[in-house]
């Protein structure tokens, strides 16, 4: 089994030492993330997030099916995450790690499970058919903060995407291409996003966005998934160095700013690339519904 | 789903005394059965709630903040005859079931204690019933405490093997009793030594057997009605009991009234075909949810449909095949209103195994109008009633409503789990709607869009799936969608291939300077005519424009310019298919929904003053007495002098000093147009009336200001006719050229029967004749409907005779015999929609077919085939109809908006009258408003009714006597309805 | 239709009787299976779990043997019985929750026991879940514990675990009390409330596990915190009770 590379000895101390000090290797402050970047495909749905080194795309497609028989009433949303070999020397096709079910899983909850995404919005006609939507998750590049980026990723493609409306008639239901029928946004009820606290020096330290190499040489870490409005969407510590209740607690003070600053980024992101799609204001020209 | 609880204690095998377990098996729908097993912890530290109590005191649980809950109970609970040392009551479950009102009494019933086995019961019978105890026991005043009896040692019931969970729960009600009692009397005495007065515990029940075993065992018991003898004010108290019991519905565990089954479709098609059944589209009354009609060609009359068994799951709307039942059976049209949300409000939303389709007190409702019916004359004359055997086709739509809050289970938000709940619809006559949902506690208190998926014949509700919230119920932004959605308003933005279809120039485009331009072929240029128009205040869109000139010969050359739309909307394009589908342009009172893209509508399309416009002009040579000499049309380029709003053109032509030509222009056209209503009068046309409001909205954030009747000047009657003469002409010469294809608008003769009631009403109470034998003969006898006393009268006969018209409609010549053509209202030969092009779609197909007339270009083919066309027709029609009623819906939202917090005395019109309420037309607001007669007092007082002649007396305390056209006092008021948190407009008599 | 937890603010009782700090039932044995180097059974209410410990031991693969960087390696491999939960059905092991559930249990022990002391080797827990009601992570994490130490396997204190929900419901702004957090939840509160797992070491506040999976307001999660750190310390209470019953016997 192919690993990552291990850090060595010196290194790990060297890191650790200046934490000591205070200080970060790459010389940011203990709670700043590094440098996110946020681009939109010529596609709705397509999301391609960068965090210092880290790159992940993110991309929504969408499908119709039959609904699951127990849920009748319920589009499908599913995401899938895939490790490309080439972000990391680590990762294998077709045999998760343990760092990919952790990151699926932690999607799943952050996301799904705290119904950001109103999924009974997709049902189409019930029982028969309904909508199914895909997010497909792709790492390019490791280089630490893997959930935090695949979750800006995947909510910011959400925000982006656009499905076809359609037409219901009794038992028929009608498809309208993009050409027939502006394309509707999804509806979106929160916007949870993760923030993984790394602790070192046995519980003394915590960081926001670890790299790499902090990564590697932490003692546990904590992913807080919070939405804007003050909403713990989960939380998960699973093991590691024991923390202090409290400094748990002031985790969530420091996840709701970050999380507030990322909505506000995503948020402006996303105006600026409904700017770009709209040259020369003619999407003003085609609103319908106008003042009197 | 459905319990069968069984309790069973393992305690001894636990070797731990106080732990219990529960065990139920449950059947899932899906026929699985699977068990489930519940711990019980069972404690002694539940305190009794009784300030009597010392010893309950040390054992008052704490919650997480160290804080005690306050002792519920009375220390001197009220006594009665039997028991003058005070009572502490323990209804069971069926007391509260039949007996919720009279709990809920402020006066009597206090000192309560809700058993937990009781609780449980009442949740698992009626949610709705269920939220009321729930809501009861937070009352302070009315000291109710719910009591954990299963979970307390000495109260927890085991059930024997044998029992039945009833008996069980019934002998686990007597024990609580029972122990209380012990309680109470330990308690008091080791209080003091001296105290005599011990209040009893009585337990409140109405079954036999119980009460049986409550006397062998010495509980002290009492019947519901025994009690209630006991008490004060015994007769009011029993008044509303026995209207309570009456209600109470007989439950039955196996029931076998299902639905009947559809017929096939063959069957059905043959029973059409052989004419032994019917098929037409499904109406369902705004006053009574039970009943229906169906128009079929074989009948004069619309065939009745009476209750939920005959119209077997049709949603109105929907297109079925009926049969018509013996005549033994037929039945008048009820006088009666009934709601849905009233008369099935405790009913539970998930639905459960043993459903009887039809409740018992729907079939109360109907039966006792039956047995009026039966006996009588005039109005009650039986109908035919025919019985729904199938559904030819279905015409759900996605409807708009909100989650009735008494069926939500849990309105948790975080809760995850699936429940079903009950969506009210907006639309009165669609019936309450079953959906299942994850997030029933986030949807409570919003406007929410859904659509049904089925109706099976085991369920006596549609079953449907949420679609999407729109907002916060009574906010604007939600109402406003809503009321889109409801009437099919397609207000989404116009496709990004419409881009293609506009001029590249976009707002720059102008009319071309140089005459050799394509676009000047075969356009004349009128810019020199002293051209305006006259609209609406703030009319962007602007259609028409006119002018008048006088000629050397005396006579007048009058011109009435269109804006040239089908010059930039060709046929078949994107954008013309867009604005086929739109049909209209919507007007809202604060929004605008446009058929055509802002960039012709309100800009290169309308014949802005100032700037150079294409149009479509139709030039008329006119006598000074209005007589029309010649008549042409032609495609032009205009330039209007001045955009006028009614009242200013009105200012103008009234000031004296004004002599300029184009204001003189505007004289001669009222002048003439004077002529032309006089003459159009004459000729039989009819002078009708709506009840229309303005509503004047703050212009920043278009909140409501006032409303206001609207008024009528010259001015508008002066572009009336104008226009109606330019719509007449179009249609002549349409029909000329294309006596197959021409698109055509035409009113039909109301049938006699429409006015039957009517002129009944008019002669009954007014001794009123109303002809209708033609428009004329309804027109002049309309004049004559006049009441001395009453000014208003006249405009009410006329509301109520507009009521019974049929509708406009466009069609293609080809359909129609010549005769067929009239419009009945304009008392014209022919008639067709030019005027208006941005806003209407047929008006632009006239355009299209006019030109092709004049030979201004080719015909496309589009516009040449009659079943293409009739197509259209039936979409604007219906587009048409829906842009009418959601400016209305509109109109009444903000009047509701205006009306909020406000307290308002006004004059009103009774126009309708039930066996159980009237409908109030209030003319300053143009509201139309139904008042019931438990709006008049509760408890809900009697009335006789007298169909015959249109009185209806209300006995008891309001003693008051509503008739028909009488002028009343109103209170306008407004409400928050407790079970959906909406405000509503509520009017009361004075 | 049984009650919810909406009724818990009429009488501060929740579902099954208990109160807001009140534990479940603890049931619990060690030294179960005498092939195993360690075992434990624990019952947390209806909530039943087995736990083998194999090892330390030499690693099952060949390639593999043991763990990294001078210590033992810890496996754990949870198996639902077909009967565990309501519906009768067969769950295939390796999806995606029992891993994360594996993963927690995993790397939660790698921080407790002294791992260095066994280099190149494998320790290995089998967890079996009898019956589920509930508080799943937290009773799989303390019969591994009780596991763990009848395996005699040095750790430094007591990992032990609970859940913790906060019961006020969002809508409902009405009384004070209905904002107890609740202690030890089963299945059905679990279903209707946020909640969150809390495992702590031995008598120490310190938060060694925490793992929460529904939505909460950020002001509820002290309240729930601190009431799980406190069920918490009594578990530890108990299951020393259980260990030190045990002792005497051998003694």
């Amino acid at each position: 089994m192919p690993r990552e590379a291990e850090i060595s000895l010196n290194e790990r101390e060297f890191i650790k030492q200046a934490l000591q000090e205070q200080i970060r290797l790459d010389n940011r402050a203990f709670d700043a993330f590094r440098k996110l970047e946020l681009t939109f495909g010529e596609e709705y749905g397509v999301a391609d997030v960068q965090l210092g080194k880290t790159r992940v795309i993110a991309r929504i497609s969408i499908d119709v099916t039959t609904p699951l028989p127990e849920r009748k009433f319920d589009g499908v949303f599913q995401i899938f995450t895939e490790f490309s070999p080439m972000a990391s020397p680590a990762f294998e096709v077709g045999r998760p790690t343990d760092a990919e079910v952790i990151l699926s899983r932690i999607l799943e909850k952050a996301i799904r499970r705290s119904n950001a995404l109103d999924t009974e919005s997709l049902c189409i006609i019930a029982g028969l058919k309904c909508f199914a939507l895909r997010a497909d998750v792709h790492i390019i590049d490791h280089d630490g903060g893997l959930i935090d980026a695949s979750c800006i990723a995947v909510m910011a493609a959400l925000q982006h995407f656009r499905r076809p409306d359609v037409l219901v008639e009794g038992e028929r239901a009608t498809i309208l291409s993009v050409r027939e029928r502006e394309p509707i946004p999804l509806s979106i009820l929160h916007q949870p996003l993760c923030v993984t606290f790394s602790y070192f020096a046995e519980g003394e330290i915590f960081l926001v966005d670890a790299n790499l190499a902090e990564e590697q040489v932490r003692n546990a870490e904590v992913i807080v998934t919070m939405n804007r409005h003050g909403e713990v969407c989960q939380i998960a510590k699973y093991g590691g160095v024991t923390v202090n209740p409290l400094a748990m607690l002031q985790c969530t003070n420091v996840a709701l700013q970050k999380v507030k600053e990322m909505s506000k980024f995503i948020q402006q992101k996303l105006d600026e690339d409904a700017k770009r799609r709209d040259a020369g204001g003619l999407m003003a020209e085609l609103s319908a519904e106008n003042a009197r | 789903m459905e319990y069968f609880s069984l309790k069973r204690s393992n305690a001894a095998d636990r070797g731990q005394a106080n732990l219990s377990s529960k065990i139920y098996v449950r059947s899932t729908k899906s026929g699985k059965v699977q068990k489930i097993v519940r711990e019980l912890y069972l404690r002694q530290d539940i305190p009794c709630s009784s300030n009597l109590c010392r010893a309950c005191l040390d054992i008052a649980p704490t919650d997480y903040s160290k804080k005690v809950a306050p002792f519920v109970l009375s220390d001197t609970p009220a006594g009665s005859k039997d028991y003058p040392n005070g009572q502490y009551l323990v209804p069971d479950t069926n007391a509260f079931l039949t007996g919720m009102d009279l709990f809920e009494v402020e006066t009597a019933f206090h000192d309560v204690i809700v058993l937990q086995t009781v609780l449980e019961e009442v949740k698992n019978r009626s949610l709705p019933l269920y939220h009321r105890l729930i809501a009861l026991t937070k009352n302070e005043g009315k000291r109710f405490y719910v009591f954990f009896n299963e979970f307390r040692q000495e109260t927890h019931v085991p059930r024997d093997a044998g029992e039945t969970i009833n008996d069980r729960n019934d002998r686990a009600v007597r024990k609580a009793v029972e122990w209380y009692n012990h309680h109470i009397t330990e308690a008091i005495a080791a209080r003091s030594k001296k105290q005599k007065r011990i209040p009893t515990v009585i337990m409140i029940t109405d079954d036999r057997d119980n009460l049986r075993k409550a006397e062998k065992e010495k509980v002290p018991a009492v019947t519901l009605t025994g009690y209630v003898n006991g008490l004060e004010n015994a007769d009011e108290l029993l008044d509303m009991m026995s209207s309570a019991q009456e209600q109470r519905e007989v439950r039955s565990k196996k029931t076998e009234v299902f639905y009947p089954d559809h017929y096939s479709i063959s069957k059905m098609m043959t029973g059409v075909k052989a004419g032994t059944m019917h098929q037409g589209i499904f109406n369902v009354s705004t006053y009574n949810y039970l009943e229906g009609s169906v128009h079929v060609p074989a009948f004069d009359k619309s065939l009745l449909i009476l209750g939920r068994e005959n119209s077997n799951r049709a949603v109105s709307g929907d297109v079925v095949v009926l049969e018509v039942l013996p005549r033994d059976q037929w039945k008048a049209p009820s006088t009666k209103i009934l709601e849905e949300e009233t008369l099935n409000k405790n009913d539970n939303a998930e639905a459960e195994d043993g459903e009887n389709v039809i409740s018992e007190k729907e079939r109360k409702a109907l039966q006792e109008e039956v047995k009026r019916v039966h006996g009588q004359t005039a109005e009650g004359k039986p109908q035919p009633t025919a019985r729904i055997v199938g559904i030819a086709k279905r015409n759900w739509r996605q409807y708009v409503g909100h989650i009735d809050r008494d069926s939500v289970r849990s309105s948790s938000k975080t809760s995850r789990q699936q429940q079903t709940v009950f969506l009210v619809p907006m639309d009165k006559r669609i019936p309450k709607i079953r959906i299942r949902t994850r997030q029933a506690g986030e949807l409570l208190g919003q406007r929410i869009l859904a659509t049904i998926d089925s109706w099976d014949k085991d369920s006596r509700y549609p079953v449907g799936h949420f679609v999407r919230s729109l907002g916060e119920l009574e906010s604007k932004g939600a109402e406003t969608e809503a009321l889109l959605l409801e009437y099919d308003v397609q207000y989404k933005p116009f496709p990004k291939t419409v881009l293609d279809c506009l001029p590249a120039e976009g707002h720059d485009w102008i009319v071309p300077a140089s005459l050799e331009n394509p676009g000047w072929k075969g356009r004349r240029d009128l810019r020199d005519l002293l051209v305006c128009s006259i609209d609406p205040v703030g009319c962007v869109d602007i259609d028409d424009a006119l002018h008048a000139q006088k000629l050397p010969n005396g006579n007048f050359a009058v011109g009435v310019h269109i804006a040239d739309v089908s010059h930039f909307v060709k046929p078949n394009n994107a954008m013309d298919k867009e604005a086929s589908q739109r049909g209209t342009t919507v007007y809202l009172v604060d929004k605008r929904i446009d058929m055509l893209p802002m960039l012709l509508g309100t800009d290169l399309c309308s014949l802005k003053p100032y700037v150079e416009r294409y149009a479509f002009s139709v030039l008329w040579e006119i006598t000074p007495d209005a007589d029309i000499v010649s008549s042409e049309f032609t495609k032009s380029v205009i330039r209007s002098r001045e955009a006028f709003s009614y009242e200013q053109a009105q200012i103008r032509i009234d000031d004296k000093s004004q002599q300029d030509d184009l204001t003189n222009g505007m004289r001669t056209l009222l002048m003439l147009s004077k002529k032309l209503k006089q003459k159009r009068m004459d000729a039989g046309a009819l002078n009708l009336a709506s009840p229309e409001v303005k509503v004047q909205t703050e212009s920043e954030t278009s909140d409501p200001v006032d409303v206001q009747t609207k008024k009528l000047l010259d001015t508008n009657s002066l572009v009336e006719e104008f226009m109606l003469l330019a719509n007449i002409s179009v249609a002549a010469r349409n029909y000329e050229a294309f006596p197959q294809t021409a698109l055509l608008r035409r009113h039909a003769a109301p049938p006699k029967t429409n006015f039957e009631e009517l002129t009944n009403q008019l002669k009954i109470k007014r001794n009123l004749e109303l002809k209708t034998d033609s428009s004329k003969a309804l027109a002049d006898s309309l004049d004559t409907c006049v009441d001395s006393g009453n000014p208003f009268f006249n405009t009410l006969v006329r509301i109520m005779a507009t009521r019974c018209m049929m509708s406009a409609e466009y069609f293609c010549a080809g359909t129609q015999a010549y005769p067929e053509f009239t419009h009945y209202g304009l008392a014209s030969e022919i008639y067709t929609h030019f005027t208006s092009p941005i806003r209407r779609y047929a008006d632009l197909e006239a355009h299209r077919q006019l030109a092709a007339a004049i030979e201004y270009e080719q015909l496309d083919p589009s516009l040449q085939s009659k079943a293409k066309l009739e197509a259209v027709c039936k979409n604007i029609n219906v587009r048409h109809r829906n842009a009418q009623n959601a400016g209305r819906a509109s109109i009444e939202y903000y009047v509701g908006q205006a009306l909020k917090g406000k307290d308002i005395q006004e004059d009103g019109f009774i126009m309708k009258i039930f066996s159980n309420g009237f409908v109030v037309f209030v003319p300053r607001f143009g509201i139309e408003s139904l008042i019931r007669l438990r709006d008049l007092a509760t408890p809900e007082p009697e009335a006789d009714f007298d169909p015959e002649n249109y009185i209806l007396n209300v006995k008891g305390d309001v003693k008051r006597r509503v008739e028909l056209f009488e002028k009343v006092q109103v209170r306008i008021t407004d409400e928050v309805e407790v079970s959906t948190g909406k405000r509503k407009v509520r009017l009361t008599l004075v | 239709m049984p009650l919810d937890t909406s009724t818990y603010s009429l009488a501060l009782l929740r579902l099954d009787g208990r109160r807001w700090n009140e534990l479940r039932r603890i049931h619990a044995q060690i030294s179960t299976q005498a092939a195993a180097d360690g075992s434990s059974y624990l019952e947390m209410g209806n909530t039943k779990i087995l736990v083998s410990v194999t090892g330390p031991a030499e690693g099952r693969q060949s390639g593999q043997r043991g763990g990294s960087g001078g210590q033992a390696k810890v496996e754990v491999e949870i198996n639902f019985a077909g009967f565990s939960g309501m519906e009768r059905r067969r769950r295939g092991g390796g999806d995606k929750r029992s891993k994360e559930m594996e993963h927690c249990v995993k790397s939660a022990f790698e921080g407790v026991l002294l791992l260095h002391l066994f280099p190149h080797s494998t320790i290995t827990l089998n967890i079996h879940i009898i019956s589920q009601d509930g508080s799943l992570l937290a009773a799989c994490i303390n019969a591994s514990t009780l596991a763990l130490i009848d395996a005699g396997i040095p750790m430094t204190d007591y990992l032990v675990a609970c859940t913790a929900a906060s019961s006020a419901s969002s809508t409902a702004a009405d009384n004070a009390s209905a904002d107890d957090p609740l202690l030890d939840l089963n299945t059905l509160e679990e279903q209707e409330l946020p909640f969150l797992t809390v495992g702590t070491l031995g008598d120490s506040d310190q938060v060694a596990v925490c793992v929460m999976e529904t939505r909460v307001r950020m002001e509820r999660l002290e309240g729930m915190l601190a009431v799980g750190i406190e069920g918490c310390k009594r578990m530890r209470g108990i299951l020393d009770g259980v260990v030190k019953g045990y002792g005497k016997r051998f003694g």
